[in-house]
């Protein structure tokens, strides 16, 4: 029995193993192969190259300023989208009159395709016809068009921002169903012992979503990481490279300029940035279950 | 828990078996049928090929045709991935520009064994000679195109103007005239990124003598290639062209242009047929793009290739298709369609090119027509040459260092 016992579990985990395999295993390692070889523009290998491709990467400029980005990028977009999701949660939390079509009008961005969004905000964004100039002409916040897709300085904000608004409703997601968790009698108590909306915040709503808020930075981080469409429909990461993240470069270098070795170079080098995450995410999870516990 | 663990395992191996039975599929596609990916130009495209495989397979019972249409910016991605895991259609269309490679790699199969003279004298030369490579000839031009000016004659009356520019000072003054109309007019839509960026800026460069590659070196710092950049900058800087010039794509000052917003701008014909069903009322002409101070001038010919893979198993049903899809009667609909330039004399002759006075300009240029270079690499010194000239646009960079550096990096890649 006890055999049994231990076998089980093993037995039972091979599944998704063999799953996890074939997805994530196997074309890390192909992708190790393509990395390590030169290759033609269509992926066929030639000869041996070691760590060339890995070499070539770091030679190049855009490559390092891709990479540095990238951490800009993600920081900026996860932290902000946070920031915002949390007090959007605590409203929405809050037991109005509408609250129903407000969680629906909070959550309608992520119905909608990235790309599309993405594109859309490129119409919104453009100098002489875009909306938001005729809006701020309008309302004579500005006296001349603005060209916010024109130069970095402009458009990289403006493609941050768009991150935001997009990942605001998985987060507000997490967070609302962390805020459901939390028993209301403790905030009845805390009332009774005189503590103000903010001390209930901070000594009570606070901890108990910390767990949430873990998930959602972690996952979040992941998406936003990886997240191709609003830099790609809105600037291709131009002017000359100054809006490039990781992806874009990685999609320019493989499919534009067809060096496929170097490539997947850029992408096992995401992959491994990504393995940390995850392994983090991991660690939290684990934790989180044992506060509750 | 014995039966559920059996479950499992039997619904894994039903996947799994599953997905070696839609692999082994894909793989084996039945003899007779030839398998065509093709660009998706317009919304027209795809309905457009269906009509032609059932023209055809009504004409050749026993073969089937079957079109992979694919968005024109995933097509060489689509390609790429293909090949890579030998699962590549029969026939293809690709940019001639990607020919050299196809060639390089043993891709492209050499169509001469199958072309009778018949076949290859429908062509026009000029379009057929960029499939040509090594003395054998590798694609059949499926569309053509060339470049010209368009401007806006409304508002070339208003700010006082008569004509279209012929030279590039020209050009300057009527632009800045236009621009000085004032009410969010431009003179000049210069584009400023994405695909063609670099195109745009050597309609200058061409008119100042300077060419892309010259003795298998880099055209980019050479004295022409520094006297279009700073004319161009120059136009940006007195307000001539429309300001943020990086954040327009070729489309967005077409869109421009289709608006009323800008006077001059150089594309394609088919910006013709798109005015035709977007904006009736814009009163506009077609003219040559404007010549140098000595008189030089250029424009750009773009072709298109269908090209046969080497790995195909039916490329005698497949060059069938081919001479089929070059008749007169499929040319002609799809040049039309699409508002391409002819490719095939007989379609040349037909009563709508013939007579068409926006056509006649662009095929009045066609002698100064200049291909994308054939080189390895093309597409990555076009990007170098893109960043190059966003630098100088934006005033990041000087004119000539910017424009050294990344002919250094041209000659780097022309080296290889």
């Amino acid at each position: 029995m006890t055999s049994k016992r231990m076998v089980a579990p093993y037995v039972l985990i091979l599944p998704s193993f063999v799953l996890a395999a074939l997805i994530v295993i196997w074309p890390v390692a192909e992708l190790a192969q393509i990395a390590s070889h030169n290759v033609n523009r269509f992926g066929q290998l030639r000869d041996f190259a070691g760590m060339a491709n890995f070499r070539a990467l770091l030679d190049d400029p855009n490559f390092i300023a891709s990479l540095w980005r990238t951490g800009i990028w993600t920081v900026c977009v996860v932290g902000g989208a946070i920031a915002c999701a949390v007090p959007v949660a605590l409203v929405l939390n809050e037991d109005f009159y509408g609250r129903d079509i407000a969680r629906v009008i909070v959550m309608l961005p992520w119905a909608v395709s990235l790309t599309m969004t993405a594109i859309v905000w490129r119409w919104a964004l453009s100098g002489e016809s875009g909306m938001l100039n005729s809006a701020l002409m309008g309302l004579g916040l500005i006296d001349e068009n603005i060209q916010w897709l024109a130069e970095a300085t402009t458009a990289f904000p403006m493609q941050i921002l768009i991150g935001i608004l997009v990942t605001i409703p998985f987060t507000v997601t997490i967070i609302l169903g962390g805020l459901s968790s939390i028993p209301d009698d403790l905030y009845e108590a805390a009332a009774l012992e005189g503590a103000g909306r903010w001390e209930q915040f901070r000594h009570i709503t606070l901890p108990l979503i910390a767990p949430f808020l873990n998930i959602a930075l972690v996952l979040n981080t992941i998406y936003v990481f990886n997240s191709f469409p609003i830099i790609w429909a809105m600037t291709q990461g131009g002017p000359a490279n100054s809006t490039d993240i990781l992806v874009t470069y990685l999609y320019k270098v493989g499919f534009r300029l067809g060096k496929l070795g170097e490539a997947s170079a850029v992408s096992l080098v995401m992959f491994g940035i990504l393995l940390i995450f995850t392994l983090i995410y991991v660690r939290i999870t684990t934790t989180a279950r044992g506060v509750r516990a | 828990m014995k039966k559920l663990h059996k479950n499992t395992f039997f619904s894994l191996k039903g996947l799994m078996l599953a997905g070696v039975g839609a692999i082994a599929l894909s793989a084996s596609a039945d003899a007779g049928t030839v398998r065509v990916t093709v660009a998706e130009y317009s919304a027209k495209t795809g309905p457009y090929f269906e009509q032609v495989a059932k023209d055809f397979e009504a004409a050749n019972p026993g073969i089937k045709i079957q079109f992979e249409v694919v968005p024109w910016d995933n097509l060489l991605q689509k390609l790429t991935t293909d090949i890579s895991a030998n699962a590549n259609a029969d026939l293809s269309i690709i940019g001639t520009r990607w020919l050299v490679d196809f060639v390089e790699q043993g891709i492209a199969e050499p169509l001469d064994n199958y072309l009778t003279p018949e076949i290859k004298g429908r062509f026009i030369e000029t379009f057929l000679t960029p499939s040509v490579m090594n003395g054998k000839t590798y694609g059949l031009p499926i569309a053509a195109s060339a470049r010209a000016m368009y401007y806006n004659k409304e508002l070339f009356e208003k700010a006082g103007l008569s004509e279209p520019p012929k030279t590039w000072a020209e050009l300057e003054e009527s632009a800045k005239k236009i621009t000085a109309l004032g009410n969010g007019l431009y003179g000049f839509g210069l584009q400023g990124k994405e695909v063609e960026t670099d195109v745009y800026f050597y309609y200058g460069m061409w008119s100042f003598g300077g060419d892309i590659v010259n003795d298998g070196k880099s055209g980019l710092d050479s004295k022409a290639a520094i006297e279009a950049a700073s004319l161009y900058k120059r136009l940006i800087d007195e307000g001539a062209t429309q300001p943020g010039v990086t954040s327009y794509a070729r489309e967005d000052v077409q869109n421009l242009f289709k608006q009323g917003k800008i006077g001059m701008m150089m594309t394609a014909p088919f910006l013709a047929n798109q005015i035709r069903d977007e904006a009736p009322n814009l009163k506009y002409g077609v003219a040559p793009i404007p010549k140098g101070p000595n008189g030089d001038q250029g424009t750009y010919g773009v072709t298109d290739s269908v090209i046969m893979f080497q790995n195909s198993k039916n490329k005698d049903e497949a060059f069938k298709f081919l001479d089929f899809l070059f008749q007169p009667k499929q040319r002609i609909k799809f040049t039309i369609d699409e508002g391409f330039l002819p490719v095939t004399k007989a379609e040349a002759q037909d009563k709508y090119f013939a007579e068409n006075p926006d056509l006649k300009v662009f095929t009045s240029l066609l002698p100064t027509a200049r291909f994308a270079p054939v080189i390895a690499g093309w597409e990555e010194i076009a990007d170098i040459t893109t960043s190059a000239l966003q630098r100088i646009y934006l005033g990041n960079g000087q004119i000539e260092p910017t424009l050294k550096e990344a002919a250094s990096k041209a000659n780097a890649i022309l080296k290889k």
